[in-house]
């Protein structure tokens, strides 16, 4: 389901097409920080956006590293973590993986609205989620390169 | 002079003052084939009695007695008779007289009486009318007269066609204050005040009682002395035949019955008042210790309990879950009854509230049923509104269309119906394909305490007060709701309005260059905030933000323990803490409940991704004074740290 259709009336933003992964309202938020004259080259959004992708990197260490000690409460907890910076940039797709980790590590369905106790069940899921947020950071990887990259290029 | 009475056609009688009679008409003597000289200076009630037998002595009597006391002409009842006319023996006509009687005075002293017995009809009568007195219209006129007249606690009176009191009743001398001779021939309109009779009342009355055939008001009239009661009034024309004779007016005092009503009334709604703020103290009451059962419990399910009894705690906490929601609703709807709800003007992200109403709500989904929605490019992104009620608007009309929709589609339409310079009209319309609603039942749609399913097997659960709760809200946000069929399909559509203000700050969009409020930076000055929050980029990005708002001096705690312990080494030093709730060691909450427990009365503002109405409610009972949902919108941020950062200025 897409749901935002992009409101900014400039041309810049809107040429860059970023799918589904990004929710553009919250990541404007950001870069709008760039701007001031101690920041002509999106330095500050740009460290804010690779210092993200380090730290899911190492979340996801984390993750597995939990995995394999079956401890849902630490998975819940970093899928928790990950989940608040990943909803600060507005990567959307991300995000709900990391919520449904938290959930599941909390012992309870995807929703989190109904108690799900089945352990094995919910290891299992947490294990196939971490697969796919994996992949998710990717896609936001490939994103954010070309899209530092054309900012560049323009200015 | 004598030739007159003589001759008169009229059957006549002249009396003197002791009853004898002077003369008699020949038209007298032929009806009743009599001798005019064999009957003078006999005593008229001898010559009925022996001359006219088929006369009733009686009501002569009691007629020329009235007349004699009134000085006024009085009538006899009617009599028939069937007079054998004496050229004919076969025939008989039935007659019917009755006597009119004329008293004539010269001052006090009486000089004569003039009896005329006029022929009232000749044709044969009907038995039935004649031989029951109540038939008789003299006797009638007389009854009708002593009845109006005995009727104190009613005005009654005719008014000519244009206006003009024409008779007057004891009732309405007593409740008008006028006598008789003051207001014969004067016009109605004089009972008005005197607004009715610039806006032309009186008239406008009359004429709408020739249109419709009657007039019913209730209103203030005035008595002569000024004073006014409160009146009920009915007017009817009166036709005689084809023409409008007048109108026939009744008036009552109602002015008791009417203050009894105010006092019922008000009676009335100061006891439901107090019933709402009762209503809402007690679901007060009753959320918490619901809350702590139901913690309790899923602390309890998460112990290794044999399947039975994890069986048997789900049906707990299932019902409870049902419970909480129907005390929650009892608790809105009696605030919103005793008028004690406020809407909370904020920034309102409507694709936001949007997105997250279908993603909260995927897991109730069934499974042949798809949900999605269709956004109005024109809406606005961000606008000026309360997000919260807006999403509980929302999130009733969704879940009672997941709750009928076992099969086909949810959608979800926002559409900008209007926008001018200060406002937007947002129309937002829930349409689903489930059972849908049987026409005679829309009308209570929005009544409290309705359920359509009344039936004893009952599939749906709920307090019935959703929709009137989601009504009161969309009038509070300005706005109304509605339902309407699913068109072609079966199903139904539910739809409600709300106002949005225009953000007086547009939201900088990318890639304009915002510059910083002016008032923030003006706040800002001087002041030290502490931000407690465990995720780096989060710090970082908050950081960055607060900078730009312009503060300087921004510590930062990566758990609640450490906020706890800076605002307890430097109590004095910070103005604000934000404070997000998840957070290892000490959580937001614990935090804020050991800096209060230090007697701190310093603003914090949670954050949090968990943007539940329930939630923010218990934030603030845990001593949190505001709250910015997570992702943090910069706009609303910025909202919040005004009104607490000036709230702290005027409170120092």
């Amino acid at each position: 389901m897409s749901l935002y259709i992009a409101h900014a009336n400039e041309a810049s933003h809107q040429e860059f097409d970023f799918g589904d992964n990004v929710d553009v309202g919250t990541f404007e938020q950001i870069l709008d920080m760039d701007e001031g004259e101690e920041d002509d080259g999106h330095e500050f959004s740009r460290s804010i956006v690779f210092g993200f992708l380090e730290q899911a990197e190492t979340t996801f260490v984390k993750m597995e590293r939990a995995l394999k000690e079956n401890d849902l409460r630490q998975l819940s907890e970093l899928g928790h973590y990950l989940k608040g910076s990943s909803a600060t940039l507005g990567f959307t797709k991300v995000k709900d993986q990391c919520e449904k980790i938290q959930h599941w590590g909390a012992r309870k369905d995807e929703t989190g609205s109904n108690p799900e106790t089945d352990d094995k069940k919910n290891l299992k899921l947490i294990n196939e989620s971490l697969k796919k947020v994996r992949e998710n950071v990717e896609e936001v990887n490939n994103l954010m390169v070309k899209y530092y990259k054309q900012l560049e290029g323009e200015e | 002079m004598e030739r007159i009475f003589a001759l008169t056609p009229v059957p006549t009688i002249v009396l003197d003052e002791s009853l004898h009679i002077i003369q008699i008409s020949t038209s007298f003597c032929t009806r009743s084939d009599l001798d005019a000289t064999a009957c003078r200076d006999l005593h008229i009630y001898d010559f009925v009695r022996t001359k006219t037998p088929e006369l009733n002595v009686h009501s002569l009597q009691h007629a020329i007695d009235k007349a004699l006391t009134t000085k006024q002409k009085a009538f006899s009842t009617t009599v028939n008779s069937s007079v054998q006319k004496n050229n004919t023996t076969t025939t008989s006509t039935t007659t019917s007289w009755h006597f009119q009687v004329t008293p004539i005075f010269e001052g006090d002293k009486l000089l004569y009486i003039l009896v005329e017995a006029p022929l009232e009809d000749n044709a044969p009568v009907d038995d039935h009318l004649t031989k029951e007195p109540y038939g008789d219209p003299r006797y009638t006129s007389e009854t009708y007269r002593i009845l109006i007249n005995s009727v104190k606690d009613y005005a009654i009176f005719m008014i000519d066609k244009t206006g003009n009191v024409t008779t007057w009743n004891p009732g309405a001398a007593l409740i008008k204050g006028y006598q008789q001779e003051d207001i014969i021939g004067k016009n109605f309109s004089i009972f008005y005040g005197e607004e009715d009779r610039k806006a032309r009342k009186p008239q406008k009355e009359l004429e709408i009682c020739l249109r419709e055939g009657k007039v019913e008001d209730e209103g203030w009239r005035y008595r002569k002395d000024g004073t006014r009661f409160w009146a009920n009034v009915l007017i009817r024309p009166v036709h005689r035949g084809d023409k409008l004779y007048g109108f026939c007016k009744v008036t009552r005092d109602l002015t008791e019955r009417k203050a009894a009503e105010l006092r019922l009334i008000s009676a009335f709604e100061e006891a439901s008042k107090l019933k709402s703020t009762f209503l809402a103290n007690m679901s007060h009451e009753i959320r918490t210790p619901m809350h702590g059962m139901l913690s309790a419990l899923s602390l309890l399910m998460d112990t290794g309990l044999t399947p039975e009894q994890h069986e048997l705690a789900s049906i707990i906490q299932e019902s409870g879950s049902v419970l909480l929601q129907i005390i929650n609703n009892i608790l809105d709807y009696s605030k919103l009854a005793a008028g004690s709800f406020t809407t909370v003007m904020d920034v309102i992200n409507l694709p936001g509230v949007v997105y997250n109403v279908i993603k909260c709500n995927q897991a109730s989904l069934k499974p042949n049923v798809t949900f999605d929605s269709r956004l109005d490019p024109k809406i606005p992104r961000t606008a000026r509104g309360d997000p919260l009620r807006y999403r509980q608007i929302l999130q009733n009309l969704v879940g009672n269309a997941l709750k009928f929709t076992d099969s086909g589609s949810i959608q979800i339409h926002v559409t900008l119906v209007n926008n001018d310079e200060t406002s937007y009209e947002v129309m937002t319309e829930v349409i689903d394909t489930g059972i849908g609603i049987p026409p005679n039942l829309t009308g209570s749609l929005f009544t409290p305490f309705t359920q359509l399913d009344n039936s004893s097997t009952k599939r749906y659960t709920g307090s019935g007060l959703g929709l009137s709760i989601c009504k009161r809200l969309a009038e509070l946000m300005g706005g109304t709701i509605g339902y309407r069929p699913h068109s072609a399909l079966s199903g139904s559509i539910f739809w409600f309005i709300v106002k949005l203000s225009r953000l007086e700050v547009q939201t900088s969009s990318f890639p304009v260059r915002a510059a910083p409020n002016v008032d923030i930076t003006r706040l800002a000055a001087g002041k030290q905030i502490l931000l407690a929050e465990d995720n780096l980029i989060n710090q970082t990005v908050m950081l960055k933000l607060l900078r730009k708002f312009g503060f300087e001096k921004v510590d930062v705690a990566s758990n609640g323990e450490e906020a706890v312990r800076a605002v307890r080494q430097k109590p004095l030093t910070y103005s604000l803490i934000l404070m997000d709730i998840s957070m290892p060691v000490l959580d937001g909450i614990e935090a804020t409940t050991e800096i209060r427990k230090s007697g701190l009365d310093i603003p914090i503002i949670a954050m949090t991704a968990n943007a539940l109405k329930t939630d923010e409610e218990a934030y603030l009972a845990k001593g949190l004074n505001d709250y910015v949902p997570k992702p943090v919108d910069r706009e609303l941020l910025l909202r919040v740290l005004e009104k607490w950062l000036q709230r702290s200025i005027s409170l120092a």
